[in-house]
């Protein structure tokens, strides 16, 4: 199949799910859940075929694929504006990321008790949305893309909500639109500054020539950018939406928010923000490593004091996203191994987005599946659930333990090639991210032993608890996040090998292009 | 000969993988087919570590058929001098004899790579030597036993009701729960996957990889009756401090990766080329630090290999590698915090005393024998990497804890406290071994003190169970009659532990070998460096503290009258599958360091023993102290032998005095000190420090964290919202005020103007015609008017 039309298909197969959604009566819920989880099966499957299939990905390569240029079709001619996709080892293991963590979340779906064909449609043009934006490779495209994503989610959380869900919900969108307004400004920076160009490879090559756009422009649009996408990730101090969102929001819609919306800032860093101002973020570089090592342990300061169990897994992402920026920006030379430890860095966040997706989606189905029984998320009102519900407590701590960094598991790897590559960067910082282990170990063993240890179950509904025995189909997404996240903690290599020439390839293109690099200069100038 | 180190890779990985293989089955079948009566579980671990067990020993007789027992044929030529370590590479018959390399011989390769950043590279590898297969055999050997013996201690889970009487529910009842033999079993065998994992590690990132897995499985046996609250705020103290200590390894990490860009131990091949490892950059052949000035500020890391030597490349200094030398040492604490929060070192104890809430064959496997002394384990594999003033740094951690454990231990009246207290202040003696350079001594001591550890755990899991779960002391006494097999292998341990011998003869059990051997490096220590002399005399000191202990346990439990009736009257002997294990380590604690520092055990540790430390290490660093020779040990071993076993029976009589044959009521000494006593029995308040200087601190930050979230930065966000609200409200006013006012006005004056020309509109025809009329000739007037004249 031409690759335009691959991509196109696998980006509105479910937006055209939804339309034959409309199709359904009302009355036919599990007819439209069947439906959603086939198409989002059917979606995964296409991803994987993008990654595995034979020809479709080549991981040697370092470039945008299939194509270096993308595939594109005009879309608004006079405008310059393209229809444009493509892939690379960045935006790859998202986009199946993405498929793996709707499947689940389809399948987590079965909760919703209202309105289930409105549901059903927003949450497949969701992935829409979320597709596309991970594909699309024009700024205007990708700005489209990420606004088709917003509205969904805003009528997802303040629809099926809980009981502050509009709040929530509107506290979402303005924060997200606010960001979008920053991207707005920047894309309009670049697409006048370049003489009308909108194509990410096109403005990416022109900013690294460092004619195009000078030093000014750049650290402005990156400031811009930035904002826009640490809203997003959540850095501190852009961050105090996710929590209320995260406990407004239905389960499977946490597993989304939480799995590859998150994930949307740090691509967007890596994919825009970076290479359109390799200057403006190589100013930067340490500030971000400030935010990133401060989010990650005001988060799971934050986490500590929670007695909301969803809240308490709300920052716990706060404090794991903070890896993903911290990674991305350790920018300094090596005497002896040049890019090497800014790659790891990368790498590491790179890693870290995908493993947070998977332990984080489990944790929020988790939370989700004791919710769904008792009504009620105090941690203080939790205990003895080991007893009560043995297979979902042991696979439960498998997945916290994978939150918790566990090696073994997904989120150690990510984690720790983040942390060691920044004493290269700055010692002390450094030091400060790597005390967040013994936070981490905290709040995560701290929340277990409230809620699964303990001689009984303190909370009201104790009887729904033996009701509704840990059904099937909570069992195997349990077990399949589980075993992901052991397969990812056990042989990471898979998804470092599918992204390690694009982000080698990313590495050297921005030291060509900001090459004053003060240990360098400091070196040259020796010599 | 090339051959030898793959196939013992591929033994010793069947060995380490096995258990995996086991946890994995029994936990799932725990929950699905088998019943809770089944002994499946245990009989599939016990096959799964008994099986490692069999490949470890034929690895072991592998590499000794190989290397034709090169390491004890050697003991029969014996000439005074070890010549085995002399040239270690001639035993191997290495092809690359010129090959000198910083360690000893090893065998290392890689089992597959984790990452790969450019030329950084994280993969999974092995390192084996003969300090590898040794410990291999002695965990699985010792983790089979235990696993026996758990068959029969854990026999009581084999229900599907079982009751806890430790653990209350809300209306003060026991709990009732299902029986949980099938999960001990599984925890077990996933213990001992992560324990061998860590001894056949052939990089230090592995080696934590493993480090975290034995903590977690740690956490999961010790909060094993997870109804205990107990237990389970034990379990996170354990892990939670451990992770103190961890915070240190990965600071250590750190500097090794950004420094020398690699984990691994000793060279290995990337691509075609082969690398060197932390071993080879860091030390010399000779097994010294090159510096690349003269004030000994900056380490020259060696990379260059230049006829199979390690060195640093001569030449630009772009291209030589250094680490500052306060970096290494930095880095060698950073990885000894490690091993300090593991082996349960002063300042990070604390943790061990609680773990014994966990099952007591736990206690003897993971909590005495095996995992506590991976941070000893880990130290000695580590140390090429570390510098004199990290080394002084070990001997004085392990100084302070061997004593402050010590003295704990004495007023300790749980009988597993005890033994909990006597084994952190025994890693104390394998770390000051290590710090003083008596590298063989401490893992000699590690060797023995897991045989007679564990083996006087499960006695006390005996007591434990035949006086039906009473663990105190002054509730037991005179049980010798009751249960004399366990009273018998219980006083082998003691008297292992507590380092007795007959003098002059042969006869001594393993522990006095090994302390023997820790004093004497301790002794010949103080003599080249006088100011360090507490370093011999705490551990003398208290290995007479530890003969009283040790001992007041023994006489307390086993002799003298029975204390409570109760617990007399219904104590009984353990069955079969309990005591065989407990015989089986009696033998070897009390023999297996038959030979002393001639013995096997002895030479087949020292054969693994850095390079440059059997001719002593002058003195360097700012630390300035200088390392013993084996020659200098040697020499004031017998010294050392007889004031230890002096001082160890001087321990030994006084506790006769006053527990078996009471001269004094112990109640009185207690009455006399009664600070003394009870700055003791609160462990030195250290866990009343860390509360107050950590834990609670934590918790406030936390908070803070949480209301600056909520007020401030959603305060910031609400106000701008209300501020929203409070700007469109003006504008709303302004709007309806202003603009509509004008709005109105205009509208207003237009109706007004309407309504007074409301009174021309009569709808009267004539009328009408009559205004059409009247405004026409009106017009023409006045266009008549204003028109130019023509």
């Amino acid at each position: 199949m031409d690759p335009l039309c691959f991509l196109s298909a696998l980006i509105f197969l479910p937006a055209l799910g939804a339309l034959i959604l409309v199709a359904f009566p009302s009355k036919a819920v599990d007819a439209m859940r069947m439906f959603t989880v086939a198409i989002t099966v059917l979606v995964f499957a296409m991803t994987l075929n993008l990654w595995l299939g034979a020809g479709s990905f080549d991981s040697s390569i370092a470039t945008i694929q299939p194509v270096a240029e993308g595939v594109s079709k005009p879309w608004i001619p006079d405008w310059n504006i393209h229809y444009r996709l493509g892939y690379d080892g960045i935006s790859l293991p998202l986009v199946v990321l993405t498929g793996f963590v709707c499947v689940l979340a389809a399948l987590a779906s079965w909760s919703i008790n209202k309105l289930h064909k409105g549901y059903f449609m927003l949450f497949l043009l969701l992935e829409t949305g979320m597709l596309g934006t991970f594909l699309a490779l024009d700024f205007f495209l990708f700005y489209v893309f990420w606004e088709v994503m917003l509205l969904p989610m805003y009528f997802l959380i303040g629809i099926w909500g809980g009981p502050r869900r509009e709040y929530a919900a509107i506290k979402f969108f303005l924060y997200t639109l606010a960001g979008s307004v920053l991207m707005l400004i920047a894309m309009l920076m670049f697409y006048f500054g370049s003489g009308r160009e909108f194509s990410l490879i096109k403005l990416a090559e022109l900013a690294q020539d460092g004619h195009t756009f000078d030093y000014t422009t750049q650290v402005i649009a990156f400031v811009l950018l930035f904002i826009g996408f640490a809203i997003k990730v959540p850095s501190f101090p852009f961050h105090t939406w996710l929590p209320d969102a995260h406990v407004e929001a239905p389960t499977p819609i946490s597993m989304i928010l939480a799995g590859v919306l998150l994930k949307m800032g740090g691509y967007g860093i890596l994919r825009i923000a970076f290479p359109l101002c390799p200057l403006g973020a190589q100013a930067a570089a340490y500030t971000l490593v400030g935010i990133g090592v401060f989010s990650i342990i005001y988060g799971a300061f934050a986490a500590l004091a929670q007695t909301d169990f969803k809240r308490l897994v709300a920052y716990s992402s706060v404090s794991h996203m903070g890896y993903v920026v911290l990674g991305m920006a350790v920018w300094k030379i090596n005497e002896h191994n040049g890019t090497d430890f800014w790659l790891q860095g990368m790498s590491g966040a790179m890693f870290q987005m995908i493993a947070h997706g998977v332990s984080s989606a489990g944790m929020f189905f988790m939370v989700g599946v004791i919710y769904d029984r008792v009504h009620h998320r105090n941690l203080n009102e939790f205990g003895g659930l080991a007893n009560r519900m043995p297979l979902y407590s042991g696979l439960a701590a498998g997945i916290f333990f994978a939150g918790l960094g566990l090696p073994g598991l997904c989120g150690f790897i990510g984690e720790v090639a983040v942390v060691i590559s920044t004493w290269n960067f700055s010692p002390l910082l450094a030091i400060i991210a790597a005390s967040g282990v013994i936070l981490t170990a905290a709040y995560i063993l701290w929340t277990l032993q409230r809620v699964y240890l303990g001689a009984e179950y303190k909370g009201p509904h104790s009887e729904e608890i033996d009701h509704m025995p840990f059904n099937a189909r909570e069992a195997f997404v349990a077990f399949t996040l589980l075993i992901t996240a052991i397969v990812l903690g056990v042989y990471p290599a898979i998804v470092f090998d599918a992204m390690n020439p694009t982000l080698q390839g990313l590495v050297d293109s921005l030291q060509k292009a900001a090459p004053a690099d003060a240990a360098t200069a400091v070196t040259q100038a020796l010599q | 000969m090339d051959s030898l180190g793959p196939e013992l890779a591929t033994y010793l990985s069947i060995a380490w993988l096995l258990p995996l293989v086991g946890f994995v089955i029994e936990v799932m079948n725990g929950f699905g087919q088998w019943n809770r009566l089944s002994r499946k579980a245990a009989l599939l671990a016990i096959a799964c570590i008994g099986t490692g067990f069999l490949f470890s020993s034929y690895a072991f007789c592998r590499w000794g058929t190989e290397t034709n027992w090169a390491v004890f044929a050697e003991h029969e030529s014996h000439d005074g001098h070890a010549s085995v370590l002399d040239n270690p590479k001639e035993v191997g018959h290495d092809h690359h004899a010129e090959n000198k390399s910083a360690v000893p011989l090893a065998y290392s390769g890689k089992f597959y790579t984790l990452a790969k950043f450019g030329n950084l590279e994280l993969s999974l590898d092995y390192y084996i030597d003969s300090l590898t297969l040794l410990m291999f055999c002695m965990v699985t050997f010792i983790a089979t036993c235990i696993h026996v013996f758990a068959v029969g201690y854990m026999s009581d889970e084999l229900t599907i009701e079982y009751v806890d009487h430790h653990a209350h529910d809300s209306h003060g009842h026991h709990v009732h729960r299902l029986g949980r033999f099938y999960r001990f079993f599984s925890f077990l065998s996933l213990f001992c996957f992560a324990m061998l994992g860590l001894v056949i590690a052939g990089n230090i990132f592995q080696v934590f990889v493993f480090w975290e897995l034995v903590g977690i499985c740690s956490f999961l046996l010790i909060g094993f009756y997870t109804e205990r609250k107990s237990a389970n705020v034990a379990a996170n103290k354990a892990f939670i401090v451990n992770r103190v200590g961890d915070f240190g390894f990965i600071i250590g990490l750190m500097i090794l990766w950004t420094y020398c860009g690699t984990f691994n131990f000793t060279e290995y091949k990337s691509g075609e080329t082969m690398k060197p490892g932390l071993f080879e950059m860091v030390r010399t052949a000779e097994g010294e630090l090159t510096y690349t000035d003269d004030t000994h500020e900056t380490v020259a890391l060696h990379t260059s290999n230049e006829h199979g030597h390690w060195v640093a490349p001569q030449g630009e200094s772009t291209k030589r590698r250094t680490i500052p030398y306060m970096l290494l040492v930095v880095a060698g604490l950073g990885v000894f915090g490690g091993c300090i929060g593991k082996s349960a070192q002063f300042p990070l104890q604390t943790w061990l005393p609680d773990a014994m809430e966990g099952p007591t064959p736990v206690s003897a496997l993971v909590h005495s024998a095996t995992m506590v002394a991976a941070g000893v384990y880990l130290a000695a594999r580590f140390f090429p990497v570390f510098t004199s003033e990290v080394l002084l740094a070990i001997a004085y951690t392990g100084c302070i804890t061997l004593f402050v454990a010590a003295t704990i231990a004495v007023v300790a009246t749980d009988i597993k406290k005890v033994l909990a207290y006597s084994t952190i202040s025994q890693l104390g003696y394998m770390m000051l071994a290590i710090g003083l350079g008596g590298w063989a001594a401490g893992l000699f001591h590690l060797i023995t003190h897991a045989f007679f550890k564990s083996l006087m755990f499960l006695a006390s899991g005996a007591v434990i169970y035949g006086c039906h779960h009473e663990q105190e002391m002054p509730k037991m006494g005179g049980l010798f009659k009751k249960m004399p097999i366990t009273a018998l292998t219980m006083l082998v341990g003691v008297i292992a532990i507590a380092g007795l011998a007959i003098p002059g003869t042969p006869i001594a059990f393993s522990g006095y070998h090994s302390k023997d051997a820790i004093v004497a490096t301790a002794l010949a220590y103080t003599q080249h460096n006088p100011v360090h002399f507490l370093l011999f005399m705490t551990p003398l000191v208290t290995a007479g503290i530890t003969a009283f202990y040790m001992f007041r346990l023994w006489f307390y439990t086993f002799t003298g009258t029975p204390r409570d009736e109760h617990v007399y009257e219904h104590a009984h002997e353990v069955p079969k599958v309990m005591f065989v294990p407990l015989l089986v380590l009696s033998v070897l604690a009390a023999g297996c360091a038959i030979g002393g520092e001639h013995g096997q055990l002895f030479k087949m540790i020292s054969l693994s023993e850095p390079v440059g430390l059997a001719e002593g290490v002058p003195a360097s660093g700012v630390a300035q102290v200088t390392l013993p020779s084996h020659d200098d040990i040697h020499a004031v071993h017998s010294t050392a032998g007889v004031v230890a076993l002096l001082a160890a029976s001087l321990g030994t009589l006084t506790a006769f005095l006053l527990y078996c044959k009471p001269v004094v009521k112990p109640e009185n000494i207690k009455n006399q000190f009664p600070g003394l006593h009870n700055f003791l029995v609160e462990k030195w308040y250290f866990d009343d420090l860390y509360e107050a200087l950590f834990i609670r601190p934590s918790h406030a930050v936390a908070r803070w964290a949480t209301g600056f979230d909520r007020l401030i930065l959603d305060g910031i966000l609400h106000g701008a919202a209300k501020s929203t609200v409070i700007v469109s409200a003006i504008d709303r006013k302004f709007d309806e005020g202003f603009v509509d006012g004008i709005v109105n006005l205009v509208g207003n004056t237009t109706r007004r103007f309407g309504y007074s020309l409301r009174v021309f509109q009569t709808g009267q025809i004539r009328q009408y015609v009559m205004f059409i009329a009247v405004s026409v000739v009106a017009l023409f007037a006045v266009l008549f008017a204003l028109l130019p004249k023509a």
